[in-house]
Order: C-alpha cells, then sequence, then structure tokens
C-alpha cells in the first residue's frame, strides 16, 4: 500500500523527472556496451531519453542543445546495481520471517552511499534487505540523487529477500525454516480459500443473507509471500555456499527467482548453471582457497569459472574497502581471466535484465535512458575518475565541484601551501633524504 | 603434513638453483623499470649466479652461449620490498605479552618459513619484506628483514635486527587496566591505559637504558641485561626505530621523544603525516604509509582517530618528504602493487610510485646493496607483468629470487 503511494508521489514530484532540455554529449569515445566502441562520438538526449548516438559527423546537435564537451573523454552508461544493502541503517530485522517490512522505508537520501555511487558512476542501484533473514522484507530500485525516497524511485516492489545463509541452527535448519514459513503461507491461502468457497455455498444455500458479500482480506502480513508463491513478485535468494545450490535449485522451480550468491560457490559452477538464469555475484570474487591435501593455496575467481562455464553474471559492490570501486571489480574480473566485454555487462545490462529494466537501463542506445557517465580515462584503471554523471538527461554530478573530494586532496590546515601534485623525477630529494636519515641504519652491527 | 611434502620440493628447487648457477639468462623485449630511474623500452636484463649481470636497451651485448627468453610485450621491475608486512610469523606471535617493554624480542625468532603468506607474497611480486614485533607493546622488540623464499629463518634473512618497534597511541593501551588488588606482576594486569602511560613507558625504558649505559662507562660490566643492550645501540644511534603513529598527535609525539633521547626514528602508518609534514621534512624523518587503498570518503575511521587524506602521499612527494608504501597492519591491504596503484590513483606517478615500493625502501632499510634495484650485481630479484605493473588488470607472471623463478 505503502510502497504504491511511494510509486504515485515519486512520478508527480521527482525532481530529476526527465530534463526538458535537449543535451549533446561531445564524446572522446563511446563505449555503447551493446554496439560497437565509437571514437569522436555524440549522444543526444531528449526528454531524459537517448534519441541519438553516433558518428559526430553524422548527429546534427540542435542549435539549442546543452552541450556537455567531453571530446578527450569516455562516455559510458552509469553502472546498475542489481543487489546492495547502502544507504540505509539496519539492513535485516532482528526477527528472520519479516516478507511485510519494505525497504522504501529505512532509505536514507542523505546517505553518503548514494554521494559515493554517483562519484563511482553508479546510476540504478537496487537496494534490498541484508542476507541475514528468512523472509526478509521487500527491496526497491533507486537513483542514486534525490532529497526523499520519493525522488530516488525507479521501481518499488522490486522483489523479496530470501535467504538460506545459516543462522542459529545451521544449514538445514535454515532450509527448514524457510520451506515451512513457505508451506504455512500455502496453508493458510488453501484455509483461506476453504472458508470463501464455504461462504460462498452457504450463501447459495440461503444460510447467509445474499446481501452480505465475503470481506476479508489476505492477512497483509502473508500478502507478500503469497504474491510471491503466486510469482508475481520476485523472489531474491541468497545462496551462502555450494551447499545450498540444490536446495536454491528446488526452490527456483516453484517460485520466480533471481540467484544472489555467496563467496563459497565455486565447487557448484556447474549446478549454478542449471539455474539458466544470470545470478549476482559476491562482491568477494578472487580469494585463495587452501587445499586440504596439499596444504597449497590456489587463488579462486568465481567471475571466471561462472564466465567459463557461461553464467551471466552481475556484479556486487562492497560496502568499503577497494571493492567498493567499479573499477576496482571491473579489473578483478579481467585479471581473473574475464574477457573485457563480459565484465563491462556485469555491471551494466546484465544487472539491468535481473531488474527487468533492460529495455531503459545498461547502454548507451537510442530509447534508453539518458543516463551516463563521462570518465578520464578507461573504466578499468585505477587512474580513471568520474568527471561528469548524467541521469535522464540531468547533470546530477561534477568532480569538479565535487566538496568531499575537495577535502581529500586538500593539504591540511596550511593548504595556501597547496600546489601542483609531484611530476615525477625526485632523484636529488630522495638522495638528500637518504643520505639525512641514513636508514634503518645498523652499522654497529 | 604440509612440511613433509614442501621440504622435497624446496630441495628440488634448490637443486635446480644449483644447475641455473652456471647459466647466463637474457630477459629481451621488456618494458624495464630498473627502479630509481626511468624506464627502459624494449630493455635487455641478463641474469647469471643469481645476480644481475647488466641492464640496458635493446643494443646492450648479449654473451655467447646465454639462454635468451623473449618477453616482448611484458613489463619487467625489481622484486618489491614491502617494509612493513605483518605477516610471516604466526598470528599470536608478534606481540609478547608478558611484558609492555620488550626490545629484546626478535622477530625472526617467530618467523616460519612455511607461512603461506610467503607464498602470497611471492605470487604478488613481493622478493623482501620487513617484519617487525606488533604494537600491543609500548616497545614490541626487533624487526628483521627477510627474503620471501627459503627453507629457514637464516636462510630468508637479509638482514637482522633491522629496527626497534615502538608504538603510539591507544593500541598499547587497549584492554588495559588499573590494578585493583591481585597480583600486581600478573600479565593480566598490563599497564598503561592512557597514551600519557605508554610515553612513560618509553621514557622509563630510555633513562633506564642511558643509566646503564653510564654505568657501564663508569664501573666496568653491570649485569649483563639484553633489553638495556638494545636500547643503548637506538641511543647511540645504531639501531633505527620504526615508531608506529597515526594521528598527527601521535606523530608529534614520536618526533618528541626521538629529539628528547636523540634516536632516528621512522614513522610507520603515518595517516596524518599531511597535517605534520613541514616538521617531518625539517627532522629528514622517513614515514611509511601503510594501505592506502583502504581510506575512503564513506568509510569508516581510521585507527587512533587518523583522518587520512588521499593527497598525503603526493604532498609527502612534494615537500621532500622520504617515504616508503607498505600494507602495513591492515590485515585488508591488497597486494603491494595494488596499494601503489592506489598511490597513483591518489596523484604519485607509477615512477615514484614505483621507487617507493622498490628502491626507496631498500635505502631506508640498508639492504640497498643487495635488492631494490636492477643494477649490476645487485641480487637478481625481479618480477615479469604481464603489463603495466599498476594496471590493475596485470599480473605478476613470474616473481625471479636470487635468480631462480619462484612463482610461476
Amino acid at each position: 500500500m505503502k510502497a504504491l503511494l511511494l510509486a504515485a508521489l515519486a512520478a508527480a514530484f521527482a525532481p530529476c523527472a526527465p530534463a526538458q532540455d535537449t543535451l549533446a554529449v561531445k564524446a572522446g569515445k563511446i563505449l555503447t556496451i551493446t554496439g560497437p566502441v565509437l571514437d569522436n562520438g555524440v549522444v543526444l538526449i531528449q526528454n531524459g531519453r537517448i534519441s541519438k548516438v553516433g558518428k559526430a559527423a553524422d548527429v546534427e546537435i540542435p542549435w539549442d542543445a546543452k552541450v556537455v564537451d567531453a571530446s578527450d573523454k569516455t562516455v559510458l552508461p552509469t553502472w546498475v546495481l542489481a543487489h546492495s544493502q547502502g544507504g540505509m541503517r539496519g539492513a535485516n530485522e532482528a526477527m528472520q520471517n519479516v516478507p511485510f517490512i519494505d525497504i522504501a522505508d529505512a532509505v536514507d537520501p542523505a546517505s553518503t552511499f548514494f554521494e559515493d555511487c554517483l562519484r563511482n558512476g553508479v546510476g540504478t542501484v537496487h537496494v534490498i534487505p541484508g542476507n541475514m533473514t528468512l523472509l526478509g522484507g521487500i527491496g526497491m530500485v533507486v537513483r542514486p540523487f534525490g532529497r526523499t525516497v520519493e525522488d530516488m524511485a525507479v521501481r518499488t516492489k522490486s522483489g523479496m529477500k530470501l535467504s538460506l545463509q545459516p543462522q542459529a541452527g545451521g544449514r538445514l535448519q535454515q532450509i527448514r525454516k524457510l520451506r515451512r514459513a513457505l508451506e504455512e503461507v500455502r496453508e493458510y491461502m488453501a484455509d483461506f480459500d476453504r472458508r470463501k468457497k464455504e461462504f460462498e455455498q452457504e450463501k447459495q444455500a440461503g444460510a447467509i443473507a445474499a446481501d452480505k458479500e465475503w470481506t476479508e482480506e489476505y492477512d497483509r502480513q502473508k500478502k507478500p509471500v503469497i504474491d510471491l508463491l503466486g510469482k508475481k513478485l520476485k523472489g531474491w535468494l541468497f545462496v551462502p555456499s555450494a551447499a545450498e545450490v540444490d536446495e536454491a535449485l528446488r526452490l527456483a522451480q516453484q517460485l520466480d527467482l533471481a540467484i544472489v550468491l555467496g563467496q563459497n560457490v565455486q565447487k557448484a559452477i556447474a549446478d549454478i548453471a542449471r539455474f539458466k538464469a544470470p545470478v549476482v555475484l559476491d562482491e568477494n570474487f578472487e580469494f585463495y582457497e587452501l587445499d586440504d591435501e596439499t596444504q597449497i593455496e590456489k587463488k579462486v575467481c568465481t567471475a571466471r569459472l561462472l564466465a567459463d562455464a557461461g553464467v551471466p553474471f552481475a556484479l556486487s559492490l562492497a560496502q568499503n574497502g577497494p571493492g567498493a570501486y567499479p573499477w576496482w571489480q571491473l579489473a578483478t574480473c579481467v585479471r581473473g581471466g574475464v574477457d573485457r566485454r563480459t565484465a563491462l555487462e556485469a555491471l551494466t545490462v546484465v544487472p539491468a535484465r535481473m531488474l527487468a529494466l533492460e529495455d531503459q537501463l545498461g547502454a548507451i542506445a537510442e530509447g534508453k535512458l539518458g543516463n551516463l557517465q563521462v570518465l578520464n580515462g578507461d573504466p578499468l584503471q585505477a587512474t580513471s575518475w568520474v568527471e561528469t554523471v548524467i541521469l535522464e538527461g540531468n547533470i546530477v554530478y561534477e568532480r569538479s565541484k565535487d566538496p568531499r573530494l575537495k577535502y581529500l586532496f586538500a593539504e591540511g590546515p596550511d593548504s595556501k601551501k597547496a600546489a601542483e601534485p609531484p611530476k615525477g623525477d625526485k632523484d636529488d630529494r630522495d638522495g638528500k633524504a637518504g643520505k639525512a636519515a641514513p636508514g634503518a641504519g645498523n652499522e654497529g652491527r | 603434513m604440509n612440511r613433509r611434502i614442501t621440504l622435497p620440493l624446496a630441495l628440488l628447487a634448490a637443486a635446480a638453483s644449483m644447475a641455473a648457477q652456471d647459466q647466463v639468462t637474457v630477459f629481451r623485449g621488456a618494458r624495464i623499470w630498473p627502479g630509481g630511474a626511468e624506464p627502459i623500452d624494449n630493455g635487455v636484463l641478463i641474469v647469471a649466479r643469481g645476480r644481475v649481470q647488466s641492464v640496458g636497451g635493446p643494443s646492450t651485448p648479449i654473451p655467447d652461449g646465454a639462454v635468451v627468453q623473449d618477453v616482448s610485450g611484458r613489463q619487467i621491475t625489481p622484486g618489491l620490498i614491502d617494509a612493513a608486512w605483518c605477516h610471516g610469523a604466526g598470528a599470536n606471535d608478534g606481540n609478547e605479552q608478558g611484558d609492555e617493554v620488550t626490545p629484546q624480542m626478535k622477530i625472526l625468532d617467530a618467523l616460519d618459513p612455511q607461512d603461506r603468506a610467503f607464498a602470497r607474497a611471492r605470487a604478488a611480486g613481493v622478493t623482501t619484506v620487513q617484519i617487525t614485533p606488533g604494537n600491543r607493546n609500548v616497545i614490541g622488540g626487533l624487526g628483521a628483514v627477510v627474503k620471501t623464499f627459503g627453507e629457514t629463518p637464516q636462510a630468508m634473512l637479509l638482514k637482522d635486527e633491522s629496527c626497534l618497534r615502538i608504538a603510539m597511541g591507544a593500541e598499547p593501551s587497549m584492554g588495559n587496566r588499573a590494578i585493583r588488588g591481585g597480583n600486581v606482576d600478573s600479565i593480566y594486569y598490563r599497564r598503561p591505559t592512557t597514551r600519557m602511560g605508554v610515553v612513560w613507558e618509553v621514557r622509563k625504558a630510555m633513562y633506564d637504558a642511558k643509566e646503564y649505559m653510564e654505568r657501564t662507562i663508569q664501573n666496568g660490566a653491570p649485569p649483563p641485561d639484553p633489553g638495556k643492550e638494545v636500547l643503548v645501540r637506538v641511543l647511540k644511534q645504531q639501531l633505527t626505530v620504526c615508531t608506529t603513529a597515526r594521528s598527527e598527535q601521535d606523530i608529534r609525539t614520536a618526533l618528541r621523544l626521538a629529539e628528547e633521547f636523540g634516536y632516528h626514528t621512522v614513522i610507520d602508518e603515518a595517516q596524518e603525516a599531511h597535517l605534520v609534514a613541514d616538521e617531518l621534512a625539517a627532522a629528514k624523518v622517513w614515514v611509511m604509509i601503510g594501505a592506502p587503498s583502504a581510506d575512503r570518503i564513506a568509510g569508516t575511521g581510521a585507527a587512533d582517530g587518523a583522518a587520512p587524506r588521499w593527497s598525503t602521499l603526493g604532498m609527502l612527494a612534494h615537500r621532500g618528504v622520504p617515504f616508503v608504501v607498505t600494507t602495513g597492519s591492515n590485515l585488508a591491504a591488497l597486494e603491494l602493487v595494488r596499494e601503489a596503484s592506489f598511490a597513483v590513483r591518489f596523484g604519485l606517478s607509477p615512477r615514484d610510485a614505483l621507487d617507493a615500493i622498490t628502491v626507496r625502501p631498500a635505502s631506508l632499510l640498508a639492504v640497498d646493496g643487495r635488492v631494490g634495484r636492477l643494477a649490476p650485481g645487485l641480487d637478481a630479484d625481479f618480477v615479469l607483468w604481464s603489463a603495466d605493473p599498476f594496471d590493475p588488470t596485470a599480473v605478476a607472471l613470474t616473481t625471479y629470487l636470487n635468480g631462480l623463478a619462484t612463482h610461476d
């Protein structure tokens, strides 16, 4: 109910409503993701949507268009996060079976997470309850820009969080609890339907007055699960390890599920392929695995294993540490042996497809939303920074005006002394310093 | 179990190294970063008997009978040096908690050559590390510089007693309690409990060492005291202190103590060095910056209340404060080369960043006669990278230690 209201409000009042003006982005390079890479291209955005993409020579820029000059930069679609717990406090209720709670009541538009999203080129985030739950509540898709949750809403009721994460009682207990929770609602529905049917029969038999109507509705606390069981609501199932994949496959036969993988799934890649659907990859997808027999460690890259098995995957970002940077996650994929295109798709078209927003997001193509990021370099390089973010034709982030970056790159209280960043050759200085402080000088020995 | 398997492997490797001893190997075609100098394109690196014979451009003469490896399109750097590496000894073996002042403790005695962290380090292109006691004690003990390959601590050792670890800030007093009855000498009643107490422990130890030194001069041999012997070497500037000090306050305290007692110190984990840059430059003190990747905008505050800034490394370079990049005490630190690539992201030139993990730590640790650069006569410790080492998609294809491939 509330979510419906939110959706209505979002449609009515969104200040990030599609820009009315025409925006033209001149790009040195356009990574369209689904199409070819365009050098010296132009993207036109009209009424918030991409109206034209092409080589500069082939696209006429309207005389009244606002122009973003990125002719020495790289332009990409903004990243799409298929699964995130950012931007709210408390990812899970202490109670496990809470299908009726809604993330829309927890999203904090002022959170630095959303600020960081823009800084990192993320334009769409699916926020959904965390993994420490059973039936964890409803998620929503937001744009990381806006003063209220209503402003930010892209889609409410994006799905329900289900989790097989072993908690008190262990793995089998969790599986049993989830089956039981779903079964209880099935029993409730059967009972409800039986009573309704009896009511109608009694009414027909004249035992109940003819003008009396059946007024009882489904229990509000159970309604989301009823929608889930009826495949009207998608389930986002967290599968913590290889051991739970079998149960997840069984559940996938009954429900409309998106699979969210935990870290230790590397031993069940073939089974994961049986979902025949894209999956969300854990934020830590490169790690060491110890061989119990030889005691030798081996580096595992689950992204590589999934790519080799032909399973499309969406990347997730960590809450902190380097895994929070899209460029780091993408580069980690490629370092692990995933090809560049698959990596880029894992933050664009694949998550867009998982969110059923592929007609709007994830690529630079005519008809899609005008969600672009301008980078000063390749998206897989450490030295690249997001210069500008455009959401639905509105410029929502500019690096040159980012106060936090200014702070982090300031030189401290005496910032007047601030000078150019270092320029390379520092031999003299190092030599001098080296002599003055003779290392961990242990000359006495 | 693992020892039974790996020991024969190590012996095999040793045998292979004997065979490789007389061989001259040439690596040709890569971009070579010699360390402390500009990279050489299409370079030639000649290795023999575990040492670098010569490094140069494409015209470098290649000796007869040499085995030539074409590594075109690859890049070669010196083996990386991590001046503050928190692995290699058991997880609980870095802090001797029998006392809070333990200058005589040697990390070398806790070093485990079978620690898997060494294999990880080699896979990441790291060939030399400094290991020190942890930060739980006020004066933790003596560090050591070791190579990341060898059967025994002695075989790995490059430099024993490379520094004395002293820690400022909250860590040495963390969890300590005031004495309320009970056995005062019990290790469960560790002191100090405040920053004041931490500093006093250093002062007291240094006063005691001074007195010990003077007594030695005046009255001949006093009862031997290994801890005080170590501190005497510090006071005589024969042994450098490595002081952990993260916040501005702690960095200033560390500098004050060094000045007060006239010892050399390096500031480790100097996250707020940007606030003390002028003083550090004036005192010509080296700083070690641990895991710059961990500093995030929306991340949590650093330890000891420090507020790191992304400008710190560039600023230190600009002000002429000598610094190195390390993985430090952060267990979530990335591979050293990745940490340096974050330094590049934050404004350091690639050349500066590479120097900060090769030639500069070598000079800081005074092992620059052996490692840190690719130059004739130095150990053939080098890394063959698939691409530019600061490209986050690059991997260390092979790590050579003393001319021997130790990770492939």
